[in-house]
């Protein structure tokens, strides 16, 4: 297993700096290994969009949501965005079934967004909470933290919900 | 307004400047450009970059404390407005400045105190121990064996023969 991802990596080594490596291998697979970490670590993250699974991060029940339509923006949803969603892990009892067709608000992307004052916020992982289509939560807890420009896309019921605003 | 400080290089972040990263367990990452942003995503230790300042101040390079530092300090709660406050604040600002710069320039004076003696004396050394390589030319002509030994050739008309024979 090591012994191939070494290779993979030299080869990706040759093609950055010509035949350097074929010179003195042991001095560089070092550094390659490093380089090739590096870009594996570094996933370009993107918009949410058809078949992005986010996690749920509410007390209705669902565990894990595949978005299958945006409801703004051409290229998908971002952070504070709506979306609709399709119910894909749940658990048994709750109010959110399996299979269902849900709303939700992006309250974490791993996307970064600008900010009002031009600076930009990003999260660890893509979440979303339930709602129903007036736009009020379906569950009746936010966990971890959720964006105060929720604020400005008239989510304020989320807001209070949530423990950290960030 | 609220100036941040950067979390890889503790430098000052001023508003719309940067890109703030927020960790599950909602503790807040600031960063004040691409640079340090991408050094946090490489998983480096601020303390071992030796560019930041976590770095400097482990190593005894920043004066670290001094009272000067006191004023700069985060506070929770908004000062009251106070036009006298304000003005003295305003006042006491370049005069502060002034004594953190002499003050660290003093820090550093310390610093670099022993620094030429330990250079002459590295430089010494190193001029002991490297002088066979570099002995003067003279020395050279005074030891036969590192010199040709000269041979003596008689100058004679034999030469000019020799050279009437390579014309030939």
């Amino acid at each position: 297993m090591a012994a191939t991802f070494a290779s993979r990596c030299s080869r990706v080594g040759r093609c950055v700096i010509g035949g350097l490596s074929n010179c003195s291998p042991s001095l560089f697979t070092s550094s390659h290994e490093m380089i090739c970490n590096n870009l594996f670590s570094q996933q370009q993250r993107t918009f949410i969009q058809m078949r992005t699974v986010l996690k749920v991060v509410d007390n209705s029940g669902a565990k894990k949501v595949m978005c299958i339509q945006a409801l703004k923006g051409r290229k998908g949803a971002r952070l504070g965005d709506t979306i609709i969603a399709s119910v894909k892990e749940a658990h048994p009892n709750g109010k959110v079934k399996k299979g269902k067709v849900v709303y939700g608000v992006v309250v974490r992307a791993a996307m970064q967004r600008g900010r009002c004052d031009g600076s930009e916020v990003k999260f660890d992982d893509n979440a979303v909470v339930l709602v129903d289509k007036q736009g009020q939560p379906i569950g009746t807890r936010v966990f971890g933290p959720v964006p105060h420009e929720l604020r400005q896309k008239k989510h304020v019921k989320i807001l209070t919900l949530a423990g950290h605003i960030a | 307004m609220r100036l941040e400080k950067c979390w890889f290089c503790s430098s000052t972040i001023y508003p719309g400047h940067g890109i703030q990263f927020v960790r599950n367990d909602a503790k807040i990452f600031r960063f004040c450009r691409s640079k340090c942003h991408k050094n946090f995503k490489m998983k480096r230790n601020p303390r071992k970059v030796k560019w930041t300042k976590a770095y400097r101040r482990v190593h005894g390079k920043d004066m670290t404390q001094d009272s000067t530092f006191e004023f700069e300090r985060k506070r929770n709660r908004p000062e009251r407005y106070d036009r006298n406050l304000a003005e003295n604040v305003l006042k006491a600002i370049p005069k502060i400045n002034k004594i953190r710069s002499a003050r660290e320039e003093r820090h550093h004076k310390n610093r670099m105190k022993g620094k030429k003696e330990k250079l002459q004396k590295e430089a010494m050394k190193e001029l002991e121990q490297g002088i066979s390589l570099v002995k003067a030319p003279s020395v050279l002509q005074e030891d036969p064996s590192l010199t040709l030994p000269k041979i003596k050739v008689k100058v004679s008309q034999k030469q000019s023969e020799e050279n009437h024979a390579m014309e030939e």
